[in-house]
């Protein structure tokens, strides 16, 4: 039996060569003749560039060329919103927006150019206010207005059923925007060759995606552009396509026709966005006295920044996923996004989701301490079931929220903690909980979500898997070891998977939408058994047998009726190649899941599978100084097979971090659209020591789709740890804040404001 | 960051010679944590880095009956922490210096360097300050010592020359009837850095406070003294009323900063919060309980 079949943990196949050092991201690349570049941004949130004057900088010793918006194509990128250049044009939209573009033979002298540069700005009144954004008299952001987006969806008879409700309650929430945080700033490489052709090493979640922009962004054929995927330190969604960096230096390697090396610092990095989404929700619902949900009225307004990217998609996602989630059958959503004069916002991890279960868990719990009912039964009572069909069309295939409730119950110990006595102290401790659901996969894309696995068996019976799925820290290239290995019967050592690469590996979506080990998974399993069925069938050639009585083990193919017949597996490739004409083991195979695109209405069955998730928190309150201290997590992960348990845990734990990042630590210090705090020292996330063991544990309600059973897992990890957080606050002060971060601050406000009323 | 020669003088002479020579364009590198960062920000730009790296005598830590506790600059945070002489004569120094930053910086940084450099959102000064240090500061022309009252003098200024080196904190032999106490907040148990800090150093004559010494730091420009508060708790027996009041004048009396870490109420509230702590556990009250 293989030591790390799938189901057993594996340490990540990358984690040796990142351990010592040797794994390659893309700031690591040389390569001869590399210039370096540095990019200037704008200081004003929103002006008219009258003038830019390069000539000093041009004349600076060392400094190669420099580019402004002048120089670039005119032609815009965008993902439906056709709206940015590769550098700002005419006008900057927000502080940080890159004008101009210094290449030069290292880094300090670019940096030194980037000072003799001379801009004159006409600077024009700027929208930083998002709330401001639909005033009639606003600044316009763009010519076109200030709304990006707007949806509308209507499922039911929502005013009838509020009307039934027992009890009614109204709240508005809002959230801030996060940092992704990666480990690894955006870097890239970019060149060009003799041809022209334009190769680009970036850290990227997809690269063809990212392929697909820089053919846009550049103006030219798709096929003159090769997008390589190096090693990448992290991208939580924030490199996916709304970063611009890649661009960039993809234009300047073009336009000098040299290696360009194009490496943000932590600050650049931070000022170039794009951050998650804030938004403002308001929330609505009726419940009955025990407890059905029956009706649900949300209305959001969400801020994209200058650019609206991929921010229309993740408001979608705010605006109706968590429906999902419950038996719902009366629901009316409506959502606005707004541009305003601030950094660009989009896709984070949860896309969307985070807002969301934000809004509805505080207001769950509040709603179900209106109705005197445990808030993990509301959540039960409610939750949708394996075998359903959700109110936006949604086939649960698999559903272990239930299990995931149970399991956050016992672990916590919920029902003994909230029957002690309420604590009076200077240091409050309550728990709170919330629950979560999130896609495996989304249908939205030139109606496909399939993956393709090219897998070549070689000579010596060692595996070699191409893919463009990204391996960006998750562990998808160890997930779709283990599952090659397995199926083929080889040592999981003998499989190595490929970094994505245009030009070579097969066209793939790439790490977005928890969409890779439900749909790479598959068609790997796919591949492998073709695989294991061609050198099976040589096999039985070979040994005069047949190739139904065959079976790989350990490297070894063995015939389960005759133990005479056997051959190691080198000798059958090897037969193969000879036999074929020199053609090895080559195998293609593709899985496209059985899904739809939403219709105009945003119903149907986007998603093969759905991950829940359900989270316990304790949390300790100063009531003095205003500081929540996390005292114990106990996260649940429905994630169908945990093909690599050790990787679930790691990505659980890492997504409550982050989470508890979110609610408590993290906050962008914005003054009139300039960051105030971008860097690590004075932008807090949360480090090992600011946290307490972090519990995970799994449910595998194995999906009838999922390779193996498995589903997405992380992504929805990071739900719940906000409205957890919020209730649990609210269990040790009796005070709900409603607006992310919990700042101390707030929670001084909180008190006294409580303590006010108190003695009126 | 600008190219900079960098020097690596074997004697405190030598350095000082060398910051003589180079006058404006030279500048003194300790551990680096702080200085490195101003240099990739291009806050400073200095041709020549005089690094006190190779001084071994500068990281010494002594304890002498008559002089007391002499720890020299370049000994690095933990350093401080793990030294058994600090351990056994000022554990609140050795406290201090473990529990600031993060395990990264204290391996790195010094204590030098983390007065020189003056950033008000540190440990060290409010403590050193409670326990009445004194530092030895040589230049070019000698040696002089001041008392660590006269040392911080705003955010990143201290009384010292260009040119001078810091080069040992003397902290008075321990007066076994004076207990020190200290205390950092943190923001957010995620920040590395305090939001304000406090030291206070009393006689507990039978239940009364003598000789009291309370020190704000972190949360003011430059550690402040609470003559006030010092006052007020000066032959008190302290009750918990006492400390609310000690805590309420403490808040009242600090000239706060305000900034991205907090705002001047904030950080009264929380100078508040770490009084009435301090002095109730200085008075072995317990700070836990209300109402
Ligand atoms: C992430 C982070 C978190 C931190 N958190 C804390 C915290 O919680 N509490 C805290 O107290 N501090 C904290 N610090 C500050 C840290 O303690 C200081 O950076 C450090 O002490 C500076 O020491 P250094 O040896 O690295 O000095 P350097 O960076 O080498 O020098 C700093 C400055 O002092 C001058 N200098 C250094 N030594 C001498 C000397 N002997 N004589 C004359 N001039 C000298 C240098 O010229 C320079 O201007 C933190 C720093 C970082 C980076």
């Amino acid at each position: 039996m293989n030591a790390f079949a799938p189901g057993l943990p594996t340490p990540q196949v990358t984690s040796q060569e990142k351990a010592l050092g040797r794994a390659t991201y893309a700031g690591d690349l040389k390569i001869a003749g590399m210039l370096h570049a540095k990019l200037l941004r704008s200081p004003h949130a929103h002006a008219r560039i009258l003038n830019v004057d390069v000539s000093r900088a041009i004349a600076l010793p060392g400094v190669r060329a420099v580019f402004t918006g002048d120089d670039v194509p005119q032609r815009a990128w965008g993902v439906k919103h056709k709206q940015q250049h590769v550098l700002a044009r005419e006008v900057v939209r927000f502080v940080g927006e890159e004008i101009a573009a210094v290449v030069a033979i290292d880094e300090d002298t670019a940096e030194e150019a980037l000072d003799l540069i001379r801009v004159e700005y006409e600077p024009l009144p700027a929208l930083i206010d998002p709330s401001q954004a639909l005033e009639p008299n606003a600044v316009k952001v763009h010519p076109g207005g200030n709304l990006a987006d707007e949806i509308g969806i209507v499922r039911g008879d929502v005013d009838s059923a509020f009307a039934e409700a027992d009890i009614v309650h109204e709240e508005t929430y809002t959230t801030h925007s996060q940092y992704p945080g990666y480990m690894e700033p955006m870097a890239t490489l970019a060149t060009t060759d003799g041809s022209g052709k334009l190769t680009v090493w970036t850290a990227t979640q997809s690269v063809f995606l990212a392929r697909q922009r820089l053919a846009e962004a550049l103006d030219r054929p798709v096929s003159t552009v090769r997008v390589v995927q190096p090693t990448v330190g992290g991208g939580f969604g924030g490199k996916i396509i709304e970063e611009r960096s890649s661009v960039i230096a993809g234009f300047l390697a073009a336009a000098t026709d040299r290696p360009v090396r194009l490496c943000l610092s932590r600050i650049d990095d931070m000022l170039s966005g794009a951050f998650s989404v804030p938004m403002k929700i308001r929330l609505k619902m009726g419940m009955t006295r025990d407890g059905r949900i029956t009706a649900k009225d949300v209305s959001i307004r969400a801020d994209c920044g200058a650019y609206a990217g991929l921010a229309p998609e993740v408001m979608l996602v705010t605006a109706m996923r968590s429906d999902n989630m419950q038996r719902l059958e009366h629901t009316r959503s409506h959502a606005q996004l707004v541009y305003t004069h601030t950094m660009p916002r989009g896709a984070f991890r949860g896309f969307g989701g985070t807002q969301m279960a934000f809004a509805l868990n505080s207001h769950l719990t509040a709603m179900a301490d209106l109705a005197g009912i445990d808030p993990i039964e509301l959540h039960r009572q409610n939750a949708i079931r394996t075998g359903d069909l959700s109110i936006h069309g949604w086939k649960i295939g698999s559903c272990g929220l239930p299990e995931c409730l149970n399991q956050i119950e016992g672990a916590i110990g919920w029902t003994e903690k909230r029957s002690r006595p309420k604590q009076r102290g200077v240091l409050r401790r309550g728990i709170g909980m919330a629950a979560a659901m999130h896609v495996s996969g989304n249908r939205t894309m030139g109606n496909w979500d399939g993956s393709t696995i090219v897998l070549k068996v070689n000579e010596d019976g060692r595996v070699v898997v191409l893919t463009s799925e990204a391996d960006v820290g998750q562990g998808s290239n160890t997930m779709l070891s283990q599952i090659c290995a397995h199926e083929l019967g080889v040592p999981l050592s003998h499989v190595s998977v490929q970094t994505p690469d245009t030009d070579f590996t097969p066209y793939c979506l790439g790490s977005i939408a928890s969409r890779v080990t439900i749909n790479a998974g598959k068609a790997m399993i796919k591949a492998a058994r073709e695989a294991r069925e061609t050198i099976l069938a040589a096999a039985a050639e070979k040994l005069g047998c047949d190739a139904i009585d065959l079976t790989i083990e350990d490297g070894v193919v063995q015939s389960t009726s005759n133990a005479n017949h056997f051959a190691k597996l080198p000798d059958i490739c090897r037969y193969h190649i000879f036999r074929h004409g020199g053609e090895g083991i080559h195998i293609k195979a593709t899985h496209d899941p059985d899904t739809v695109m939403m219709d105009g209405d945003h119903y149907g069955n986007i998603a093969p599978a759905y991950s829940f998730a359900a989270q316990a928190v304790e949390v300790e309150v100063d009531t003095e100084t205003g500081q929540v201290r996390l005292i114990e997590s106990w996260l649940s992960d429905d994630c169908g097979k945990a093909i690599n348990p050790l990787a679930v845990h790691g990505q659980s734990n890492g997504a409550a971090v982050q989470a508890i990042g979110w609610t408590l630590c993290e906050e962008l210090q914005f003054e009139e659209g300039r960051l105030m705090n971008g860097n690590l020292a004075d932008y807090t996330m949360p480090t090992a020591d600011s946290v307490p063991e972090m519990h995970s544990s799994i449910v595998e309600s194995m999906d009838p789709n999922g390779p193996l059973g498995a589903k997405g897992a992380s992504e929805t990890a990071i739900l719940p740890g906000a409205p957890a957080i919020a209730n649990a606050v609210f269990d040790a002060i009796g005070v709900r804040i409603t607006d992310l971060p919990i700042t101390p601050e707030k929670i001084l406000a909180a008190i006294a404001a409580q303590k006010e009323k108190r003695d009126a | 960051m600008r190219d900079f020669h960098y020097l690596e003088p074997r004697t405190v002479s030598e350095a000082t010679a060398m910051l003589a020579d180079h006058g404006e364009e030279a500048c003194v590198f300790a551990g680096g944590t702080a200085l490195i960062l101003a240099l990739r920000q291009r806050m400073m730009a200095p041709g020549v880095l005089v690094s006190l790296g190779q001084l071994e005598e500068m990281r010494a830590i002594r304890f002498d009956p008559k002089e007391g506790l002499l720890i020299g600059a370049m000994a690095r945070h933990n350093d401080i922490a793990r030294s058994k002489i600090v351990r056994q004569h000022y554990p609140v120094v050795a406290e201090m210096a473990g529990g600031l930053a993060n395990p990264q910086v204290r391996n790195q940084a010094t204590i030098g360097g983390n007065l020189c450099y003056a950033d008000p959102s540190t440990d060290p000064p409010a403590c050193l300050l409670a326990l009445g240090a004194e530092l030895t500061i040589k230049g070019q022309h000698g040696a002089r010592r001041i008392p660590m009252d006269e040392f911080n003098v705003d955010y990143f200024t201290v009384a010292m020359e260009p040119g001078e080196i810091l080069t040992q904190i003397r902290l008075p032999p321990p007066d076994q009837e004076v207990t020190t106490f200290y205390r950092r907040h943190l923001r957010t148990p995620a920040e590395h850095r305090p939001v304000a800090n406090l030291a206070l150093a009393v006689r507990n004559r039978g239940g009364a406070f003598e000789d009291v010494r309370l020190i704000v730091g972190a949360a003011t420009p430059a550690p402040q003294l609470l003559d006030g508060v010092q006052d007020y708790l000066s032959g008190r027996s302290v009750t918990a009323e006492v400390a609310a009041e000690a805590a309420d004048r403490a808040a009242e009396e600090m000239f706060p900063i305000s900034d991205g870490r907090g705002d001047e109420g904030f950080r009264r509230q929380v100078v508040r919060a770490l009084t009435r702590r301090l002095v109730a556990e200085a008075a072995n009250l317990d700070w836990k309980e209300t109402e």
